[in-house]
């Protein structure tokens, strides 16, 4: 059982790379299709999964609620409605942009929200970061009101879109950008030890030498910088920030380090397969955050009833 | 004071009864028209005259934008509809389903006219005809609309067709199948149609579908522009971009192909210029 236990992780990693590798090669592209389109969407499709997954196993331990996802904190609703905002304006091509700018003034104000006196407070952290979300998804549904011609572009941010049609340019700075996201993984996962402590409590955390209310900045910020990049490229798709480090935890259990790693793996491997469905399954392809969703939910209760 | 009160009451029903609309007494044919080629339908048959209400969109013919607005496609003010009391209202089918059945609840009749292929079109100007006691002027439309197309078709059969790719939306890519009246436009003209087979009348494609199609004229009316449309990755391939074969807005009006209306023979013309246009600028 323990061989089992230390040869899941490696076991994880094969079945990832090879959905990656059919996610490639399915249906034989030629080589411009594969490395100019099909890589780009797996290259995206991989960054946004990993970065859900990860932020989602930290938001759940940093804001002690399992419910807690990359969304809960408004951002996304942010830089959706962001990036909405410019592609009603006609500009399509600047909606990363939009994104970006919509996820940083909503992290601002959902900060400046959260403190009391000068002081960090979870709960007003959560509490603000619903309002503030609430507030910029009126505001996308006043664009998709007001905007009827508009409608099938915010469905498809609202429920995923994988299939970004990159420009050379738009390519460039999106490989940069996905190096910026793997060092944010990487500092998250360097702060994963600091975060199992401050689990415990914050006078614990900081009797240890953490400081705690610097740490809950830099992940904020970090994080929410890291869900600006993916909910502008991608839109927002739900489930996989939601329930993959629960999976992860009801599967591997173990400190933050573990399963934030795992989260990692699993999490864009899950993405990559849900992609694939939802770009093959049928002749339409359907939007990818309903496809997380349909295959996610009956494993997860599968796995809740089993373990 | 009592004068005086009774002046302001006075003066404000004046006001009241003038803010009315001067047409609002109940008549025979009041027509309010929800959707915009029923519009065209109806002024083509020259039926202008007897539209009272209609929505935003509704802007050809260029005299049709002095009637009185009830509110936008999608977001129709009852109570304004209901003002002009109405002999009929003109709907559409998918997103107006929920007015027309709201009016019709109300007692309003209401004429839901939705064609979805060539043939439709022709039918659906006939059912007007016959619903507006127009029946001759409709079949004489339809008869010089069968006409042009059936020359159109002669003078293009033995010409080669160009695949075409019609972009109607970027983000998620979107184009028409041939189960639409669009895609059928497009074959009429003397093309082909690149995505003949798509499973609805306009559906979301795969980058990689447009790709591999390699059409050879590409009309965009998904508001994108040509450097954009040029740096996409991958699409170097296509030739279309090779040869300079995109076409935009102001090569063709998406109204002429878009609407179901009387225009439509206009749009095939415009696309049977593109397409020439192919024919004698690539080997």
């Amino acid at each position: 059982m323990k061989t089992m236990q230390k040869a899941l992780p490696l076991f994880g990693i094969l079945i990832s790379l090879g959905i990656c590798v059919l996610y490639l090669i399915w249906d034989k592209p030629d080589m411009n299709i594969l490395w100019q389109v099909r890589f780009p969407r797996l290259l995206l499709t991989v960054i946004t999964g990993m970065s859900l997954a990860g932020i989602g196993s930290v938001y759940q331990l940093m804001l002690a609620n399992p419910l807690a996802e990359p969304y809960i904190l408004g951002i996304s609703s942010g830089a959706a409605f962001g990036s909405i905002l410019l592609a009603s304006l006609g500009l399509l091509v600047l909606m990363p942009l939009g994104g970006f700018i919509g996820a940083i003034l909503t992290m601002l104000l959902v900060w400046r929200l959260a403190q009391k006196h000068g002081i960090f407070d979870r709960s007003r952290l959560i509490i603000a970061g619903v309002i503030v979300g609430m507030f910029f998804s009126s505001g996308i549904s006043l664009l998709m009101y007001l905007n009827r011609e508009d409608t099938v572009l915010i469905l498809s941010t609202l429920m995923g879109n994988l299939g970004r049609i990159f420009s050379h340019s738009e390519w460039v700075l999106f490989q940069g950008l996905s190096i910026l996201a793997l060092a944010i993984l990487a500092w998250l996962f360097l702060k994963s030890r600091a975060l199992d402590i401050m689990s415990s409590s914050d006078h614990y955390a900081s009797s240890v030498g953490i400081d705690v209310h610097r740490t809950r900045i830099q992940i904020f910020v970090l994080s929410s910088i890291l869900i600006g990049i993916v909910v502008s490229y991608a839109g927002i798709i739900g489930f996989v920030g939601l329930i993959t480090p629960h999976i992860i935890r009801l599967l591997i259990p173990g400190t933050q380090k573990k399963v934030f790693l795992s989260s990692l793996v699993f999490g864009a491997s899950f993405l990559v397969l849900a992609d694939f469905v939802a770009k093959s399954i049928t002749v339409i392809e359907l939007p990818v955050g309903v496809v997380t969703s349909a295959i996610g939910c009956p494993f997860f209760i599968w796995l809740l009833l089993k373990k | 004071m009592r004068k005086l009160a009774i002046l302001m009451i006075t003066i404000l029903a004046l006001t009241i009864l003038a803010g009315c609309p001067s047409n609002s007494a109940p008549g025979k044919d009041r027509y309010v028209v929800l959707s915009p080629e029923v519009a065209e339908i109806l002024a083509s048959l020259g039926l202008e005259s007897r539209i009272v209400g209609l929505t935003t969109e509704c802007t050809y013919p260029t005299s049709l934008r002095m009637i009185h607005k009830v509110g936008a496609f999608g977001a129709v003010k009852l109570e304004d509809v209901l003002a002009l009391k109405p002999s009929i209202v003109f709907t559409t089918a998918l997103e107006q389903d929920g007015i027309a059945q709201d009016l019709s609840r109300l007692g309003i009749r209401v004429e839901s006219v939705y064609p979805k292929s060539v043939n439709d079109i022709f039918l659906e100007i006939e059912r007007i005809g016959r619903i507006t006691g127009s029946d001759d002027k409709a079949a004489e439309l339809t008869a010089s609309m069968k006409q042009s197309i059936h020359e159109i078709q002669i003078r293009n059969s033995s010409k080669i067709k160009p695949d075409v790719y019609l972009e109607i939306y970027r983000d998620p890519l979107m184009s028409v199948s041939d189960k639409s009246f669009v895609g059928e436009l497009i074959e009429i003209a003397g093309g082909n149609n690149v995505f003949d087979t798509l499973e609805r009348d306009y559906s979301r494609v795969n980058p990689e579908t447009v790709i591999a199609a390699k059409p050879d004229i590409m009309i965009c009316f998904s508001q994108d522009n040509l450097p954009n449309i040029l740096s996409r990755k991958g699409w170097q391939v296509i030739p279309a971009l090779q040869d300079s074969m995109i076409f935009f807005e102001d090569s063709i009006d998406p109204d002429l192909i878009q609407r179901a209306g009387p225009r439509i023979i206009e749009g095939i013309m415009a696309l049977e210029k593109i397409y020439e246009h192919w024919r004698t600028s690539t080997p």
